[in-house]
């Protein structure tokens, strides 16, 4: 049996949801609402994040661009994706919003590019 | 020196001038400029590479660099003109800007209207008073920011955070992420400066420690910074001697404040407020120079981008407004007072008469507390109420008059528990 | 005086009881005394008692206060790797130390055919004691008469103007007002007055209260009567020190920086024969001991330490220059709870050439030479001297706190002299205020010195012809009127670029003194030169664009641009050249 204290982020009242993992499922206590006990549940079972990042970008004033997941990931993957990201490169111009990759790390979750960089005027 | 003529000149291509510049033009003002002093416009939220930003107006997380191109991508096809790499050097009370390119040389901007939007900058350490040698590792969480985020370079290898306001969090997730060490979190209020959400998703996930009531108390290090102090601080957010212990680390990254840059406001004779300690505002953000207005964190640290865009909006039609007659008188004016819990308000002034359309009043609670009324009240009659399950200081807070509502006296905003 | 006497003298006074104390005394009148004290405090005091003493001409003080250990450093490695290195440069004169003095000898002596080396150990000048002091030339009230420093003080105070003119740093002859609020504090100003007096101090006199009203009508409270100095000037300190150097190095005097002084080598005759450096050793004739706090000690490398240093720290507060100063001068009002420190006195209220007030310094004795802290007291002191002085200061407006050590002796005046024992070694010692303010007239003493010493007599040094004593003025965009910005810029587009936003500094003022005869190196020694991170921001927005264009103007990579000094690093690394 594990127990877990989640802190609660659904609104500012940061409630702190216990969370028993027993034969029977989850016992979810201190919650004030509806969508504390949902994000609670989700919290221990399988808690999602965005990732953001930055990636090597060429040909631009910038040597960086920034990237963001199309949607949560799993959380537990978010180093090997992060891996992954880190090893992409793109030339400039890039549109915010294109699709560097697909389905990071087989999460089914693309990086797009968080902003459009134009190419850098010569010389 | 070359002149332009303008309808209106929006200082600061961030979130507060690009809406501001976009609502101008849905306003129907025909020669609208931002003039922005970095090489391209998004202000600050370039270097935010976490989401987060636009729920409110889009309904989806996005990173500060989206946020900022979907307002980029407008202003871009809007008609406006863009002044990008122009420092204005100064704003008269006649409405002129003065400003410098490279490539300009000296541009005079006459101006009918102008909105002021140039945002804040960072407290630094000698503002808050940390004691010791003057190494460099010293930091401040934007500058990291930008090192990180723009330039590629790590500042150091394993970091102390002064300060858990939001930038300070980010940057610890943001370090860690880079491979840097990041030793712990410290706050010298009892309460957290930040959003829980960035506790937990910031901290929380990375096993940083937060040590609340605790500050640094002594830099150290020759050269470079080889280590701090920190101390437990008493009622009167003093170190406590006794408390003291050492930590090694070779970067010291302080996230301690924001403050409005209001120099080219002060230069045009500007009143600046003393608790938002930005220019004091009415209800259109007019400044208390007839026809300059602002908006932003300029105005007030606000936190919220959502709400920095809405004051760039109010500040446009504002200005559209006093183009429409320059000349015209205003009614009495009242103030909005800060009662009971409230620690700022904003705007400062209002206009006696009945409200045309909802006005947003933002404040700043000084206790956090769970189930709180923010009320505003007139006279002693109560205007509005809107219950909050909690109310903490991180977060901006905006209370209504609704339109309709008659101003006959001056306004108090109060936070009750209830 | 004899030893027993010193013993007895410090035996008697109740503040050394619990102190064991040992003396000897030479035939020159050079007393060292060592032993344990209980505090530093009391290594101090007991060096100043001895050095009052009749006949006493200095002290040195070997001392020491039980738990504060200052490991002397081993240079024995770094001196066999220099010798390695052999005879790098031939010299007829090394100057050691790169501060004020140093850099105003330099620039004295560069009218001389002769080769000139300036040594620093750090990567720029002006970077310790110098940097930190509050800028002013003083007028010379406040120096003893008698001592070499009232003399110094009042002649290089004259000869600023001269200085100016030649080398154009920003200067500002403003005058001091000294205020007295109680009849002791008059009483105090009569004193400096007859002291301005015999020192021939130009122009000072006492006023009544109601002409120092009419002088500063912004003063407020009660007044007894003030102490009109009107040759008081301030200045940027690393500024004058700068274009002093930079004057010196255009007329050929060579300078070394990052290059530390590790042992002095005599010849058989006990002249000065080579410095032996850490890029090697430097043959040489003359050797002048500009080494401000380590004078002591770069005169304990030729066996003639006859005086001690004691760093007497000072630390300083700069206000946001939105903060304008309410008076025409500096005005000095004694504070309720002045710091009584007997040999010292802290600073008041200034402002500085650009605008910024300025506060302080305090003054503390503390035993580590390094000891550039910023702590809480000097800070309180600072303020509490500028606020006395303008009540509406206001402590949330300091953007800037730094502090530096005083190279105080122990009798607490200039030593400027050849050595009685090694011919060719020249100390400039004991340069604590009013050094600045002196310098000129110091460098024009060590140059007589120089001509007149054996081996200048035997041969004599001759005076070029080509000497340039004009450096020309920089350009200051944020002083230039529009039109002549905009003319400026259409010539040069970099002017056009803001770099540090709270000055309004230029990239092309950045550029033009990484083309200046000596090209700075790190992000402090450019905003020495132009101001870039002095505002409010403290170097938050513009440190990035600093470093980018020092990386690129000196063909460096970020990471190996420092702050200051030689090891003080900005960035550790690019990011992902480790692995997550």
């Amino acid at each position: 049996m594990r127990k877990v204290t989640v802190t609660c982020i659904v609104c500012p009242s940061s409630c702190r949801v216990s969370v028993r993992e027993g034969g029977e499922g989850l016992e979810i206590s201190g919650h004030q609402c509806r969508r504390g006990l949902e994000h609670a549940r989700n919290e221990v079972k399988n808690p999602m994040r965005m990732l953001t990042a930055t990636i090597a970008v060429t040909g631009a004033d910038f040597n960086l661009l920034p990237v963001i997941s199309s949607a949560e990931i799993p959380k537990k993957m978010l180093i090997p994706c992060l891996r992954t990201v880190y090893g992409l490169r793109v030339q400039a111009p890039v549109k915010e919003g294109s699709v560097i990759l697909r389905d990071v790390c087989g999460t089914g979750v693309d990086i797009l590019a968080a902003r459009t960089i134009t190419r850098a005027p010569a010389g | 020196m070359r002149e332009v003529h303008l309808d209106l000149a929006v200082i600061g291509g961030g979130p507060a001038g690009l809406a501001a510049a976009l609502e101008a033009r849905r306003q129907g003002l025909e020669k609208v400029a931002v003039i922005e002093r970095d090489i391209e416009l998004g202000g600050i939220l370039q270097q935010c590479v976490h989401d987060g930003f636009g729920l409110h107006r889009f309904g989806r997380r996005m990173s500060g660099g989206q946020y900022a191109q979907a307002f980029i991508d407008e202003v871009e096809a809007g008609g406006i003109m863009t002044e990008c790499r122009t420092m204005v050097l100064r704003v008269s009370g006649d409405k002129k800007i003065y400003a410098v390119s490279s490539h300009k040389g000296m541009t005079l901007y006459h101006c009918r209207a102008i909105i002021l939007a140039m945002g804040c900058r960072e407290r630094t350490r000698n503002q808050i008073f940390i004691y010791g040698a003057r190494p460099s590792g010293v930091l401040t969480a934007g500058t990291v920011q930008r090192y990180i985020n723009m330039e590629g370079y790590l500042p150091g290898k394993k970091a102390v955070i002064l300060g858990s306001g939001d930038i300070g969090l980010i940057m610890a997730r943001r370090m860690i992420l880079e491979g840097m060490e990041v030793e712990g979190v410290y706050e010298v209020m009892a309460h957290p400066g930040g959003l829980t959400r960035n506790i937990v998703q910031c901290l929380e996930d990375y096993d940083i420690p937060l040590h609340l009531s605790t500050t640094v108390s002594q830099i150290h290090g020759q050269e470079r910074l080889e280590g701090v102090s920190v101390a437990r601080v008493d009622q009167q957010r003093r170190p406590v001697k006794e408390s003291e212990r050492y930590i090694p680390c070779d970067l010291l990254v302080l996230a301690v404040g924001l403050i409005p840059e209001t120099e080219l406001a002060r230069g045009a004779g500007i009143k600046i407020n003393p608790l938002s300690n930005g220019p004091e505002v009415d209800q259109d953000f007019a400044t208390s120079v007839p026809g300059i207005f602002a908006a932003g964190n300029l105005v007030a640290v606000f936190d919220l981008v959502d709400y920095v865009s809405a004051t760039g909006e109010t500040a446009a039609k504002g200005a559209a407004r006093y183009l429409e007659n320059p000349k015209a008188a205003h009614p009495r004016a009242y103030r909005v007072n800060t009662g009971e819990n409230v620690s700022l308000a904003v705007p400062q002034i209002v206009y006696e008469g009945q409200a045309a359309q909802d006005l947003s009043l933002f404040l700043r609670v000084k206790q956090p507390g769970p189930k709180a009324a923010l009320i505003c009240a007139c006279a002693g009659r109560e205007l509005s109420r809107k219950k909050e399950r909690f109310v903490a200081p991180p977060e901006m807070l905006a209370a209504k008059v609704p339109a309709g509502t008659f101003i006959g006296a001056d306004l108090l905003l109060e936070i009750k528990g209830e | 005086m004899d030893r027993e006497s010193i013993l007895k003298l410090v035996g008697n006074d109740g503040r050394f009881a619990a102190c064991q104390v040992e003396c000897s005394l030479s035939p020159d009148g050079i007393a060292t005394v060592w032993g344990a004290a209980d505090t530093w405090r009391q290594v101090v005091d007991i060096g100043h008692l001895v050095a009052r003493q009749p006949d006493i001409v200095n002290v040195v003080n070997r001392l020491r206060a039980r738990g504060i250990e200052i490991a002397p450093q081993d240079k024995s490695g770094a001196i066999a790797a220099a010798r390695r290195l052999g005879v790098r440069a031939e010299a007829d004169i090394v100057i050691i130390g790169g501060g004020i003095c140093g850099c105003a000898i330099a620039r004295a002596l560069a009218r001389y055919q002769a080769r000139i080396i300036l040594l620093e150990k750090n990567s720029d000048i002006s970077e310790e004691t110098t940097k930190a002091n509050n800028g002013y030339i003083h007028a010379g009230h406040r120096a003893a008469p008698g001592t070499l420093k009232a003399k110094l003080n009042v002649e290089g105070n004259a000869m600023y103007d001269q200085w100016h003119e030649e080398l154009n740093f920003p200067f500002l002859r403003c005058g001091q007002l000294n205020v007295a609020r109680t009849e002791k504090d008059m009483r105090a100003l009569e004193k400096n007055h007859a002291d301005g007096i015999a020192n021939k101090v130009p122009g000072i006199r006492l006023v009544s209260a109601q002409e120092a009203k009419e002088l500063e009508p912004a003063l407020e409270g009660e007044i007894v009567g003030a102490l009109l100095v009107p040759s008081l000037a301030v200045v940027e300190p690393y500024s004058v020190c700068i274009a002093l150097a930079e004057n010196a190095v255009s007329n050929g005097v060579d300078l070394w920086l990052n290059c530390e002084v590790l042992a002095i080598d005599l010849d058989s005759s006990s002249r000065t024969e080579a410095v032996v450096t850490e890029k090697g050793l430097i043959k040489t004739g003359w050797v002048i001991n500009c080494a401000g706090i380590y004078a002591d000690e770069i005169a304990a490398m030729v066996d003639d330490q006859f005086f001690s240093l004691h760093p007497r720290r000072g630390g300083i507060a700069i206000f946001d220059k939105q903060v304008k100063p309410p008076y025409k001068r500096s005005v000095s009002v004694p504070a309720p709870a002045e710091q009584k420190d007997e040999e010292s006195k802290g600073g008041g209220f200034s402002f500085t050439p650009d605008g910024n007030i300025l506060a302080g310094p305090s003054a503390l004795e503390v035993p580590d030479k390094e000891d550039k802290r910023v702590e809480a007291q000097d800070i309180d002191y600072a303020y509490s001297r500028g606020a006395a002085a303008y009540p509406g200061l206001r402590r949330q407006d300091i953007i800037a706190m730094y502090s530096g050590v005083r190279a105080a002796d122990y009798k607490e005046d200039f030593i400027i002299a050849m050595s009685g024992k090694i011919d060719g070694f020249i100390n400039v010692a004991g340069i604590q205020s009013p050094g600045l303010a002196a310098a000129p007239a110091i460098a024009r003493m060590v140059e007589v010195i120089v001509k007149e010493s054996r081996a200048g007599q035997n041969n004599p040094l001759r005076l070029r012809t080509d000497f340039n004593p004009h450096r020309e003025k920089p350009v200051e965009f944020r002083h230039l009127s529009l039109e002549e910005q905009d003319r400026l810029i259409r010539r040069n587009p970099a002017y056009g670029r803001i770099v540090c936003r709270c000055e309004q500094i230029s990239e092309g003022e950045i550029l033009d003194t990484i083309r200046s005869p000596i090209t700075p190196t790190t992000v402090d020694a450019v905003k020495r030169r132009v101001r870039a991170g002095m505002g409010r921001c403290q170097g938050g927005f513009c440190q990035p664009k600093v470093v980018e264009i020092l990386a690129r103007e000196l063909g460096r990579e970020w990471t190996e641009i420092n702050l200051k000094g030689r090891h003080a690093y900005i960035l550790a690394r690019k990011s992902r050249e480790e692995g997550l």
